[in-house]
């Protein structure tokens, strides 16, 4: 899979299919609720949290300004504790890097834990193409890989499924003949992937931050996959994009502080693993080969623009958790890995304007994103500022400039204006036959039928505002004449 | 460009351009922070935060033992003596070789338990032995370096002594903090590692494994211990 996918249907399609999926309305109701009240309560209690939020900030934006610097200071690190490491300019390079890894070792079995820069590049595909066996051990990763369905949410993907679906899945394609009661089936899979976890001869696995200073890479997970993944297979590929990356362990403490708290409304998640390299002299489990993959795949070209305040994100979930557009239209209609609030800043950042259809503008422009952001993006802002530059670049849909010319004349043009409004009424009102809202039956109305399918709309006022309030203000003089203060209560 | 066999200069060109350097800085000083955040720790005693990280632990549903630290060995001979949870039948232990367990007498305390048929103690001229011995055996029992009281997170250290498999095969951690050594916050545990060469891996563990990718269900024993016990000891 790359960034996009399902790109052979239009954006309108996507919303229109997930828009009557109930099922999966509801699961994003429930996981929004949830974590957006367990990141409430959190917040709440910890007084230095706006605090922890603005150091967060400029430790970012720091790294981010002299993000030349850190890479360069976190490769030199990594490489000194016996990390090899392969630098990616492209996506495609990375994975050039990883096939030669496997052909080096003569490698055909791999587990990998969670990482989004891997679905970025499609490493499973391409790893499956030449015949490697690649097993998703998140379980979430896991019901999706062996569902062949994608991912919902960046911290749960596999939402979209309920634990019936999820238990036929595995009857169907393991042979599981247990209930559907998610304890159960969890167990199952610990059962099963506890043996692909020591049989694998490659784990690959992503990284949360990597630390400039000490050269080491982190990982953040609860189901305990990513230290399976880290600890038995001889051979570690660790994906690493140029924006993971902190200056140094105090920074990473700042960070940790947030992200478990944002992202799922925890304190800490059950297990965050530091790594500085292969196993030591003596030591039995660990990696004997560690090979960091440094991608950049698109990422520096937000440097130094107005959208380089991305490059701060943390990948948490939090602006998706709190979205009422995401809400809505669900994990799957943006058609991007990279969903909600974060993704309609980040898929144009990364792969243009050019193959994300109306993406954009699946955004209302609230700011709650904005405001719940744990490293202060003015996502809302950037979204707008994507909406711009199409314009600027002329990528924006042809009609649309007629149009809004045409708009302009007409209330640039007082005559032209008044005019309109005292033909619109009559017009408006007899297709409203009568009531005094143009409802569905007028969807045979181009441009109209996008609001009236769904909502109602106001015909115009016989009478003007400034008339009514010229009116009103009478009224009101004329009360107070008689005493009636401030009218009833 | 052909692909793959890029060099860092190939990975950092475009980004120092981007960034509108002419090069890359030799050096880049650390500016100094605007902002400090307040913690929940901030002011508290060391016996206060030994109860906030006993408290937050209970609240991750960690079983949370304090014993004296002389009382060590039957602490933990009490807890393995329970034999596989829910169960009780016999069960196998695997445990670091930790200076500290020898002269306490944990590892007589853990063989003379009736419950226990194999006490496996991780030795490094054994191989692969203790990770087969971790793969089977209920309890695993490690001594972390510190304890973090905010988020009542053990702190562990990888070594020839201690593996990783010990704190994460079995279907039972139980990890021993010296109440010495809990710090308020994960900054004062970083703090300590700064400047020092890390081993090769730290990991930081609160609580059970889990998972909730199934209908949010929050599960425990995803692929990591089922059950965790922190055992304080001061």
């Amino acid at each position: 899979m790359a960034i996009l996918y399902n790109t052979d249907k239009s954006l309108k399609e996507r919303v229109a299919d997930c828009l009557e999926d109930d099922f999966k309305h509801n699961a994003i109701k429930t996981a929004q609720e949830v974590f957006y009240v367990g990141r409430g309560k959190l917040v709440a209690e910890m007084e230095g949290w706006e605090d922890l939020r603005r150091h967060a900030v400029e430790v970012r934006n720091h790294v981010t300004e002299n993000l030349d610097y850190y890479v360069k200071q976190f490769a030199q690190n990594a490489e000194k504790n016996g990390c090899i490491m392969h630098y990616a300019p492209s996506g495609d390079d990375a994975l050039w890097e990883v096939l030669d890894i496997f052909e080096k070792h003569g490698a055909s079995y791999a587990v990998k834990s969670k990482s989004m820069m891997t679905e970025e590049v499609g490493l499973n595909e391409i790893l499956e193409e030449t015949g490697i066996k690649i097993t998703e051990t998140d379980c979430a990763e896991n019901i999706l890989q062996t569902a062949e369905s994608k991912p919902s949410h960046i911290v749960v993907p596999a939402l979209h499924f309920d634990r019936e679906a999820i238990a036929q899945i595995y009857r169907e394609k393991r042979g599981y003949d247990g209930s559907s009661v998610p304890e159960e089936i969890t167990h199952y899979l610990r059962k099963i992937l506890r043996h692909e976890f020591m049989e694998a001869e490659v784990g690959i696995r992503g990284c949360n931050f990597a630390v400039a200073s000490t050269g080491s890479v982190t990982l953040v997970t609860n189901e305990g996959n990513g230290r399976m993944v880290d600890s038995f297979p001889k051979v570690q590929i660790v994906f690493v994009g140029i924006d993971r990356i902190v200056p140094d362990l105090e920074a990473l403490d700042t960070m940790m502080a947030l992200l478990p708290r944002s992202a799922v409304g925890a304190k800490m998640t059950a297990y965050f693993s530091l790594d500085s390299g292969p196993a030591g002299p003596g030591e039995v489990d660990g990696p004997e080969e560690v090979h960091i993959i440094l991608m950049d795949n698109g990422r520096h070209t937000l440097a130094n623009t107005e959208f380089s305040d991305m490059l701060r994100c943390m990948r948490c979930g939090a602006c998706l958790n709190i979205c009422p557009v995401y809400r809505h239209i669900t994990g799957h209609g943006y058609g991007s890995i990279y969903p909600g609030p974060m993704g309609l800043v980040l898929t144009p950042g990364l792969v243009g304007y050019d193959d994300i259809d109306n993406m954009v503008y699946a955004c209302s422009l609230c700011g709650a994103c904005s405001e719940h952001c744990p490293v202060g993006i003015p996502i809302h802002d950037l979204i707008r500022e994507h909406r711009i530059k199409i314009v600027e670049e002329h990528k924006n849909h042809a009609i649309e400039v007629p149009i809004f010319k045409a708009l302009e004349l007409f209330w640039s043009n007082v005559p032209v204006y008044k005019f309109g409004m005292k033909v619109g009424e009559p017009i408006m009102k007899a297709l409203a036959h009568g009531d005094t809202a143009l409802a569905e039956d007028s969807a045979w109305i181009p441009v109209v039928k996008g609001w009236t399918s769904t909502r109602d709309f106001d015909i115009l006022s016989s009478t003007r505002f400034r008339t009514w309030f010229k009116e009103h203000k009478e009224e009101q003089a004329a009360q107070k004449a008689h005493g009636v203060e401030g009218g009833e209560q | 460009m052909a692909l793959g066999n890029k060099t860092l200069d190939d990975l950092l060109t475009p980004i120092s351009k981007q960034l509108e350097h002419t090069g890359v800085a030799n050096n880049v000083e650390l500016p100094a922070w605007d902002f400090k955040a307040v913690r929940v720790t901030d002011g508290m005693s060391a016996p206060e935060l030994v109860d906030l990280f006993a408290a937050e632990a209970e609240k991750v549903r960690v079983a949370v033992h304090r014993c004296a630290r002389t009382e060590l060995a039957t602490c933990l001979g009490s807890i393995v003596a329970e034999g596989v949870p829910e169960t009780g039948e016999a069960c196998t232990v695997v445990c670091a070789n930790d200076e500290r367990f020898e002269q306490g007498g944990v590892y007589a305390a853990l063989e003379a338990q009736d419950k226990v048929t194999k006490l496996t103690v991780w030795d490094e001229t054994r191989g692969q032995e203790n990770v087969d011995a971790a793969l089977t055996a209920t309890y695993g029992i490690t001594f972390a370096a510190a304890g973090i009281a905010e988020t009542a997170t053990i702190v562990q250290p990888t070594n020839p002594k201690c593996g990783r498999a010990i704190s994460l095969l079995p279907l039972v951690h139980v990890a021993v903090i010296d109440a010495a050594t809990i710090e308020p916050t994960m900054l004062e545990v970083m703090e300590n590692c700064t400047g020092k060469k890390l081993p090769s891996q730290v990991c930081f563990i609160s609580g059970p494994s889990a998972t909730a990718d199934i209908e949010l269900v929050r599960v425990e024993g995803v692929h990591g211990p089922m059950y965790v016990h922190y055992v304080i000891a001061e």
